[in-house]
């Protein structure tokens, strides 16, 4: 079956599923989406209108009800379903049913065995440490007990008073939570039990799951990724390079990424940054090629500042930032490299058609989150009306990718239900100074406004991420 | 004060409701065939509500039927069907409804009159504080007073939360109108605050519905 006879499901909204049907269109590959009533007037129902047919768009009542998906699917007569990030992503029990139920159809990320062993921290611990991975001290597994969550605070405190720490500290975070919400630090252990608490009640609330992760808070670090990518039989696996996600929110929330993680040739750091980068990107080869990785998935790490690297998880599906570390490969000398078309096309069952040999890195890309919110406050969400999204200014630079599903043309409300991500600006340059440059000059030229429903102007981190451009990569 | 006499007329002059059942998501739809506008139908009855309400139609996805019984006791006005056996998408119009306002929905449509009501202050998901949300639990809203300045909600914006204080005058809280994890927009009211200068002409009021309201 050739992969242009598929047609895929995206069971996703807003800027991945308009980069999903982007990436399907390219390949040939016809689509189906689908929306909720608050996500009327999101960009991704238009597209699907305009390029999807009379069979290209459903409403559903929810985008977390498997069963309504699987529907739409059937009725779509859909042979594959792209979760995108977020929601069904890393549920390795959807991955396993839609590719076991009657009509079975393809889940477009890893086999569900590779998400399960992946997505268990215990397996995933252990996997790192028999490979010599080094791993973040903490819980091996969603703690439940008000009492073993304590005990295993003060064993970290102790531990990290033996290790010398002046002030130690530990993490708490929903275990079921993502993209950094649900996490608080502890600095005293007669805190613990009112902030443990408080986690275990938002993450019951929000993720109806109370479990929570008790972690050594490592401080003054960088947080890198490694992207890998391996095709159906993960035969061929190959990375495409590391990024480095240390520009975050208070929430510990990713706001700017950049690729390569560290730039050697023009800043000078503690430790020898270009071996550090192998030797994450070693590592993580190492444990895709002993699990079989067969999709797009990223391992994250932590770098401390005298450059000791600790993985912290493996996220087996595209991430948000799949798209700066594209901006910089070379596949064959060519670019324009896509992961989110060669995550469909290899789990359409392509083989991948090149090796590590043939992907070269070239330049230096930013990442920008364009947010509605509002960094002073703690970087609350700002929720309103936008009346003008617009960077027609910089003209039709090759250097810059808008990613959103913000119409430009009309207002636009943005739905409270979601994440208040409102675009992503991918910036390439041939260089560090170049790339910081076009930066800013994309955020001068971005124009962004909006009223609250009291009146007030709107709140955007443009500024924030204006501020932070000057300093990437610098340790 | 309050003018029950007058407020009661009104309602009186026009005491149905009309609404539009809908898909609850995607599926195919089967209507109960023995309905047909102009049909009488019962909402939720028995002793705790335990008996659902008449079958209007059922939805099937992924092999999992769901039946969509009617809420209230009212009468049908209109089947679209056009639909039976198609599959549907969430939200589509499948039936009209119409029903005669139970005392209860009067009450509530005089109470939101009488009481102190406190808005959303914005669109957002809204929950109590944890130990308001348990005593109300266990023994009803009426046992909670509440205080200018009392941390009392947590309102909820895509995952994040923030505290909100009560402001207003003390009281009891008579009347909730919101629910878990439901969208409430601005200006809406979520509670309805009962001071205590104003006990009597609640209970007025709830005297002079339950004996001018006809309910079969």
């Amino acid at each position: 079956m050739d992969i242009s006879d598929n047609k895929v499901l995206i069971a996703n909204r807003g800027e991945i599923a308009i980069r999903i049907i982007q990436a399907c269109r390219k390949l040939g590959v016809d689509f189906v989406c689908v929306y909720t009533a608050e996500d009327a007037h999101s960009g991704h129902v238009r597209l699907a209108r305009e390029l999807g047919g009379p069979s290209g768009l459903y409403r559903i009542s929810s985008y977390h009800d498997a069963n309504e998906l699987m529907a739409v699917a059937d009725a779509a007569e859909a042979t594959a379903v792209h979760p995108g990030y977020g929601f069904f992503a890393e549920d390795y029990r959807f991955a396993r049913r839609v590719m076991q139920r009657d009509r079975g159809i393809v889940f477009i990320g890893p086999s569900w065995r590779v998400i399960r062993e992946l997505g268990d921290k215990i397996n995933t611990k252990r996997l790192a440490r028999s490979l010599g991975v080094p791993t973040v001290p903490g819980s091996d597994r969603p703690i439940y007990d008000e009492l073993e969550a304590e005990e295993l605070a003060r064993s970290l405190f102790n531990f990290q008073v033996q290790q010398g720490i002046k002030n130690p500290l530990v993490l708490i975070k929903a275990s079921a939570g993502g993209g950094g919400m649900g996490i608080e630090e502890v600095q005293d252990l007669d805190l613990f039990r009112s902030v443990y608490r408080r986690v275990r009640n938002y993450a019951a609330r929000q993720f109806k799951d109370e479990g929570v992760l008790i972690e050594q808070r490592i401080r003054d670090f960088n947080h890198l990724e490694v992207q890998i990518l391996g095709d159906r039989n993960a035969r061929n696996i190959v990375h495409f390079g590391t990024r480095n996600c240390s520009i975050q929110s208070t929430g510990l929330q990713k706001r700017v990424e950049i690729a390569p993680g560290f730039d050697p040739s023009s800043l000078s750091y503690n430790f020898n940054a270009q071996k550090l980068m192998d030797d994450i990107t070693n590592h993580s080869l190492a444990m895709a090629r002993k699990v079989g990785y067969d999709s797009v998935g990223t391992w994250e790490w932590i770098v401390t500042r005298n450059g000791n690297p600790y993985l912290m998880e493996v996220n087996t599906r595209i991430q948000v930032e799949n798209g700066v570390s594209a901006a910089i490969a070379r596949v064959k000398g060519q670019s324009g490299v896509d992961l989110i078309a060669e995550q469909i096309r290899t789990g359409l069952g392509d083989p991948l058609g090149y090796t590590q040999k043939d992907i070269s890195f070239e330049g230096v890309g930013i990442e920008y989150r364009i947010i509605a919110e509002d960094p002073a406050n703690r970087f609350t969400p700002w929720v309103g009306r936008i009346e003008k999204f617009d960077w027609s200014g910089l003209g039709n630079e090759p250097w810059l990718q808008m990613y959103t599903h913000v119409p430009t043309d009309t207002p636009y409300d943005i739905p409270t239900e979601f994440d208040p991500n409102l675009a992503l600006g991918i910036v390439w340059g041939k260089d560090l100074d170049e790339v910081k440059a076009r930066g800013l000059q994309f955020l001068d030229k971005l124009r962004l406004e909006g009223v609250a429903g009291n009146g007030a102007p709107m709140k955007s981190n443009l500024e924030f991420l204006r501020n932070k451009t000057p300093d990437i990569l610098k340790f | 004060m309050l003018d029950i006499s007058s407020l009661l007329e009104e309602i009186k002059a026009s005491p149905y409701v009309e609404s539009r059942i809908t898909a609850p998501h995607c599926g195919v739809v089967r209507f109960n065939e023995t309905l047909t506008p102009g049909c009488k139908l019962v909402g939720p009855n028995g002793i705790w509500k335990e008996k659902p309400g008449t079958l209007l139609a059922s939805i099937e996805r992924e092999r999992c039927p769901r039946n969509i019984n009617a809420l209230e006791k009212g009468e049908l006005v209109e089947v679209k069907s056009d639909l039976a056996g198609q599959f549907v998408e969430a939200g589509t119009e499948i039936m009209r409804v119409r029903h005669f306002l139970s005392r209860d929905e009067v009450l509530q449509i005089l109470l939101k009159q009488a009481l102190h009501l406190f808005n959303a202050p914005e669109k957002a998901k809204y929950y109590f504080v944890p130990s308001v949300d348990i005593k109300i639990k266990n023994t009803g809203p009426k046992s909670v007073s509440v205080h200018d300045g009392m941390e009392l909600f947590i309102i909820s914006r895509m995952k994040r939360e923030t505290p909100l204080r009560y402001s207003g005058p003390d009281g009891v809280i008579y009347a909730v109108y919101f629910s878990m994890n439901q969208n409430i927009d601005a200006g809406q009211p979520l509670i309805g605050v009962c001071p205590p200068t104003q006990v009597s002409q609640i209970e007025d009021v709830s005297m002079r519905v339950q004996t001018e309201w006809p309910e079969d």
